[in-house]
C-alpha cells in the first residue's frame, strides 16, 4: 500500500512540530523518519498513525484520504517505542487482542486466533513463551512481542517509534538484522522514526531527514550519506570537520587556501565546509592544501588518528591508514581534502 | 539493605529512636485500640452481645451499611471518570480542577454537613420547596447520604489519579490501534491496570464512609433506629452512660479498620509497584 | 479547551466530573459563603468574633498548634526508624500508623476518653500527681495528636526512602561526622516534607470533631473548640449563627490549604534537585 502524508502543519501550543511536511512511502518500501529529538519525526509518525491530528494537510492510503478515519479503522500496526505491551495478559493474550477486540461478525473462531497467534510468535521465533507475562520476557523479546501483536490484526501498514531505542547495543544490531528480514518476507509499507542514523542507514531503503518540522532530505541510504541536500544534513549524518569558507568564482577557499578539486552547490560567499576525517590525504607542509600543525597523534589498529590545528585556530580531526613515520606534535603539515560539501553560510 | 558505619547511627542510637518510636505509637495508637475492645468486654460477653443486637444497633449498622452502599459506588463512578479525564486528557485548568476536587479534605466535617444544611434545610435555598413536596432531606437519610459522598469525595479519585499519570496513555493508545473500541479499551486494558490502586481507594473510602461522625452528626437529626448511623449511635449510648453497649457497637468499626488496614497492608505489599508512582 | 485526540470519552468523563463535583461540593459549599454575605457584618460580627467564638478559636488553632508539633517530632522518629531500621514487628508498626486514617473519630474518642479519665488506664497514673488531662485542653491536644501522625509519617517517609545512601556516603567521605551529615545533608533535604506533614496534620486538626468532643469536656471559654460551636448554633436552629462560625473556618482552610500547596511546591522543587 502506498501511504502519503501531504501538507501536514501540526502546533503543540506555540511549538510547530511540524510545518508543510509532504512524503510517500512506496508499497512495500522501508522508511526511516531520521531526525534529532524535536524534529517532528514522532509526530509525524503518530499522525499517520491516526493517534495525533494534524492542524491541516491529510494522510492518504493508495490515495484515498484517511484523515477523518479514525485509529482502529485505519488498519496500521503500531510499535510503541516502551512496547506498551499489556501486562496483565500474556504473550499469546496480548499477539491475540487485536483479533478478540473485533466486532463480533468479524471476529475469528477461538481456534483460528489460536492458530494466528501460533503462527505469529513463531515468525517472532517467540513460540515457546506464549504462556509468559511481558515482565518475565528480556527487552528484545518484548519488543517482538510488540511487533508480533502489530501484526496479528493484518495491518496495511506499519508504523514504528523508536523501535530499538530501549535495548542495548548488541541486541539491537541483531533485531535490527532480524527486522529487516521480517520486512523482507512481509512486503508490508513500513516506516519506522529513530535518531540513529547508522540505524537509518543500515534498514531503511530511503532516509527521511527531518529538522525543526520540516523535511531536509528524502533519498536512499547512500544519497543522503554522499549527496547531502543541506548543511544540516551533512553535519548530522557521520561526523564531520565544520570549518568557515568563502565560495570564490566556483572554488571553496579555506583560511585564504584554495581547494582543488572541489564543485560546491553553493553560491559565492561566505560558506560552511564540512569535510570527513577520512577524506583527507596528509602532505608535506608547503603542499597546496590546507596548513596545519599536529596537535596529538594516536594509534588505534591500523588507523592513525590525527588532531590538527589551523592557522586560525580551529580543529580539524583526521584518520588516516599510513601515516607518514616519525610524526610529533607541533610538526608541520599540510592537509589536502579530497572531498569538500561546501553550503552557504 | 544494611547500610555501612559510616551511614548509620551508633547501636544505642538506633534503640534509642526504635524505642521512643514504639513507645510513642503504643501510647498514642495501640493503647486507645486496645481499650476499645477492654471496655467492651469489661462487663463479660454476654453485656457485649446485647449492645449489639440490640433493635436500634441492628438499625444503625442496617443505615451504615445502606449510607456506604449509595456513597462509595457513586464516588467511585467519579473518581474513575475524574481520572479519566484529568490523565488521559490535556486542558487548561486541569491542576484547578484537581485542587477542586481535593477541597472536602480540607474543610471541617461539621462544615461539610453544614452546607447541606444550608441548601437543603428549612431556612435553605431548597427547604420552602423540599417542605411544601413533603420531601426530606435533612435529619433524613438522603441528608446522611449526601454528607457522606461530601466526606468521601476525593478519595477515589486521588488514590487513581497519580497513578494513571504514571501509566500514561501507551497502553490505550496501542488498544485503540489494534481495533479496540473505548468500552473495551477501558475494561480490558484500563481497569486491569489500575485495579489494585482502585481497590485501595475504595478500602479507604469506605473505612471513612462507614466511620464518619462529624458531617453526618449535623444532617441526621438523631433519631434513634431511624437515622442514627453505627458512629452516631455510639454518641448516644456513651451520653447516656451505657459504656459497654457503646463501646460494644465501636468494636465493630474499629474491627473494620483493622479488616481495611490488613488488606491495604496486604496490598501495599503484594502490588507496591502497581500502587503507587515511582519517584515523585 | 481540549486539544484533540484518540483517547474516547472527554465528554463524557469530564461532564460527569464537573456535573458531580459542583452538586456535591462546589455548589453545597458556595451556600456558605453567599449566604454569610446576605447576613451584614454586625450579624456575621455578633457570633463569629464573639468572645467565646475567639476562646474556641484558640483553643482549636491552639491545640492543633500544639498536636501538630509533637506528631512533627514523633512522626519524623517513626519514618526514620521505618525507613532506615530492620526491628522484629516493623510490618504491625507500619500499618498500625495508619490506623487513624481507618478508625472512626467517634470510636477514637471514646477510646481515648476511656485511656485518660481519672479512672482510666493513662488518667489513673497521672491523677497522683495532679495532671489531668480529660475533660481539660490538654484532652484537646491528646486527641488531636492522635489523629495527626500518619500525615507526618507518611509524608517524610517517602522522602527519607528516597534519599539513597550516596549521599550520606559522599557526605561521610568528606569527613562530616554523622550528626553534621544529619544536620547538614538530611535535614535539608527532608525539611520542606515535614512542614508539608506538619501543616497537613495540623490543617484536619483545626476541623476536627469527632475525637474531641468526648474528650474535651466542652467548657465554654477552656475547653469548647470551634467546630462544636457550629453544631451549638445549630442545636439552637441559629443557621446564621453557625454559617457565620463555619466560613470563618472555611477562609482559614483555604489560607491553610493555599500553604499547603506552596509547601509541596518546594518540597517537589528540592526533590527534583
Amino acid at each position: 500500500m502506498t501511504v502519503s502524508a501531504h501538507n501536514i502543519v501540526k502546533h503543540f501550543g506555540a511549538f510547530t512540530a511540524l510545518n508543510d511536511v509532504s512524503l510517500e512511502a512506496q508499497p512495500g518500501e522501508f522508511l526511516a523518519l531520521l531526525g534529532p529529538s524535536g524534529s517532528g519525526k514522532t509526530t509525524l509518525l503518530r499522525i499517520m498513525a491516526g493517534l495525533e491530528f494534524p492542524d491541516s494537510g491529510s494522510i492518504r492510503f493508495d490515495g484515498v484520504d484517511v484523515s477523518t478515519r479514525p485509529t482502529r479503522e485505519r488498519a496500521v500496526g503500531f510499535v510503541f517505542q516502551h512496547y506498551a505491551l499489556f501486562r496483565h495478559m500474556t504473550v499469546a493474550e496480548n499477539v491475540g487482542f487485536g483479533l478478540t477486540v473485533k466486532p463480533r461478525n468479524e471476529r475469528p473462531t477461538p481456534a483460528r486466533i489460536s492458530a494466528r497467534v501460533d503462527e505469529l510468535l513463531s515468525l517472532v521465533q517467540l513460540g515457546h513463551l506464549g504462556d509468559r507475562y511481558p515482565s518475565q520476557l528480556s527487552g528484545g523479546q518484548r519488543q517482538r512481542v510488540a511487533l508480533a501483536r502489530a501484526l496479528a490484526v493484518n495491518p496495511n501498514i506499519l508504523l514504528l517509534d523508536e523501535p530499538f531505542g530501549a535495548l542495548d547495543a548488541k541486541v539491537r544490531k541483531d533485531l535490527r538484522r532480524w527486522l529487516r528480514e521480517v520486512h523482507q518476507t512481509m512486503k508490508l509499507t513500513s516506516v519506522f522514526v529513530t535518531h540513529d542514523q547508522e540505524e537509518a542507514l543500515d534498514l531503511a531503503d530511503r532516509v527521511v531527514v527531518m529538522n525543526h518540522g520540516v523535511i531536509e532530505q528524502i533519498d536512499t541510504p547512500d544519497a543522503v550519506y554522499n549527496r547531502p541536500a543541506s548543511a544540516f544534513v551533512c553535519d548530522f549524518l557521520g561526523n564531520a570537520n565544520k570549518l568557515d569558507c568563502t565560495i570564490a568564482n566556483g572554488a571553496v577557499e579555506i583560511g585564504g587556501h584554495r581547494i582543488e578539486n572541489t564543485a560546491p552547490p553553493a553560491s559565492d560567499g561566505l560558506g560552511v565546509a564540512f569535510i570527513r576525517p577520512h577524506e583527507f590525504d596528509v602532505a608535506a607542509a608547503g603542499q597546496p592544501g590546507v596548513p596545519v600543525t599536529l596537535r596529538r597523534l594516536t594509534r588505534t589498529g591500523p588507523m592513525a588518528a590525527l588532531d590538527c590545528l589551523t592557522e586560525t585556530g580551529a580543529l580539524i580531526e583526521m584518520t588516516t591508514i599510513e601515516p607518514p613515520t616519525g610524526l610529533l606534535p607541533g610538526a608541520a603539515l599540510t592537509l589536502v581534502p579530497r572531498r569538500v560539501r561546501a553550503y552557504s553560510a | 539493605m544494611s547500610r555501612s558505619v559510616s551511614t548509620t547511627e551508633p547501636r544505642w542510637m538506633r534503640w534509642l529512636l526504635i524505642g521512643l518510636a514504639l513507645g510513642f505509637l503504643v501510647l498514642n495508637l495501640a493503647l486507645p485500640l486496645a481499650a476499645v475492645f477492654f471496655e467492651a468486654f469489661r462487663k463479660g460477653w454476654d453485656a457485649y452481645v446485647a449492645g449489639i443486637v440490640e433493635p436500634d444497633a441492628i438499625a444503625a449498622m442496617k443505615l451504615t451499611l445502606l449510607v456506604a452502599s449509595i456513597a462509595v459506588p457513586l464516588n467511585i463512578v467519579f473518581g474513575i471518570s475524574a481520572a479519566w479525564a484529568i490523565t488521559k486528557f490535556e486542558f487548561r485548568y486541569k491542576s484547578l480542577l484537581i485542587t477542586l476536587i481535593d477541597l472536602p479534605f480540607s474543610v471541617s466535617p461539621v462544615v461539610s454537613g453544614l452546607v447541606y444544611v444550608l441548601v437543603f434545610g428549612l431556612q435553605g435555598w431548597l427547604g420552602p420547596w423540599l417542605q411544601a413536596h413533603d420531601w426530606q432531606i435533612i435529619f433524613a437519610v438522603p441528608g446522611i447520604v449526601l454528607a457522606t459522598m461530601f466526606v468521601t469525595f476525593p478519595f477515589v479519585a486521588r488514590e487513581l489519579i497519580p497513578l494513571m499519570q504514571e501509566q500514561g496513555r501507551e497502553d490505550e493508545e496501542a488498544a485503540i490501534s489494534l481495533g479496540a473500541g473505548g468500552w473495551q479499551t477501558f475494561t480490558r486494558v484500563t481497569l486491569p491496570n489500575i485495579r489494585w490502586g482502585l481497590l485501595y481507594g475504595v478500602l479507604l473510602c469506605n473505612a471513612r464512609a462507614m466511620g464518619e461522625f462529624g458531617a453526618v452528626s449535623v444532617v441526621s437529626g438523631h433519631i434513634r433506629g431511624l437515622t442514627n448511623t453505627m458512629p452516631l449511635h455510639i454518641e448516644i449510648l456513651y451520653n447516656e452512660y451505657n459504656f459497654v453497649a457503646a463501646f460494644a457497637v465501636a468494636t465493630l468499626l474499629a474491627g473494620l479498620a483493622l479488616v481495611t488496614l490488613a488488606i491495604k497492608t496486604l496490598l501495599e505489599w503484594r502490588y507496591r509497584d502497581q500502587l503507587h508512582v515511582s519517584g515523585h | 479547551m481540549v486539544e484533540r485526540s484518540i483517547m474516547p470519552g472527554f465528554g463524557l468523563t469530564m461532564g460527569f466530573t464537573v456535573f458531580y463535583l459542583s452538586v456535591i461540593v462546589l455548589i453545597p459549599l458556595s451556600a456558605v459563603f453567599i449566604k454569610s454575605a446576605g447576613m451584614g457584618f454586625e450579624a456575621f460580627a455578633e457570633v463569629a468574633l464573639s468572645k467565646r467564638a475567639l476562646y474556641a478559636y484558640r483553643l482549636s488553632f491552639g491545640a492543633a498548634a500544639i498536636a501538630a508539633t509533637i506528631n512533627a517530632v514523633f512522626g519524623l522518629i517513626v519514618a526514620w526508624v521505618l525507613v532506615r531500621y530492620e526491628f522484629p514487628g516493623k510490618r504491625l508498626v507500619n500499618a498500625l500508623v495508619d490506623l487513624p486514617f481507618a478508625l472512626p473519630t467517634a470510636v477514637a474518642g471514646i477510646a481515648l476518653t476511656a485511656l485518660y479519665a481519672p479512672n482510666g488506664w493513662i488518667g489513673s497514673l497521672l491523677a497522683p500527681y495532679g495532671i489531668k488531662v480529660a475533660f481539660q485542653p490538654l484532652g484537646v491536644v491528646v486527641a488531636l495528636t492522635f489523629i495527626g501522625l500518619p500525615f507526618v509519617v507518611r509524608t517524610v517517609e517517602p522522602v527519607l526512602a528516597d534519599l539513597g545512601p550516596e549521599v550520606e556516603e559522599a557526605a561521610a567521605s568528606l569527613g562530616a561526622g554523622r550528626w553534621q551529615t544529619f544536620a547538614r545533608v538530611i535535614w535539608p533535604a527532608i525539611l520542606p516534607a515535614l512542614a508539608t506533614g506538619f501543616a497537613l496534620a495540623f490543617a484536619r486538626a483545626v476541623g476536627e470533631y469527632g475525637s474531641v468532643i468526648f474528650i474535651a469536656g466542652n467548657m465554654p471559654y477552656k475547653s469548647e473548640i470551634a467546630p462544636l460551636l457550629i453544631v451549638m448554633q445549630l442545636e439552637q436552629y441559629n443557621v446564621p449563627g453557625a454559617t457565620a462560625i463555619a466560613v470563618t473556618m472555611l477562609l482559614a482552610s483555604f489560607a491553610m490549604l493555599f500553604a499547603i500547596n506552596l509547601l509541596q511546591g518546594w518540597s517537589r522543587r528540592r526533590m527534583a534537585a
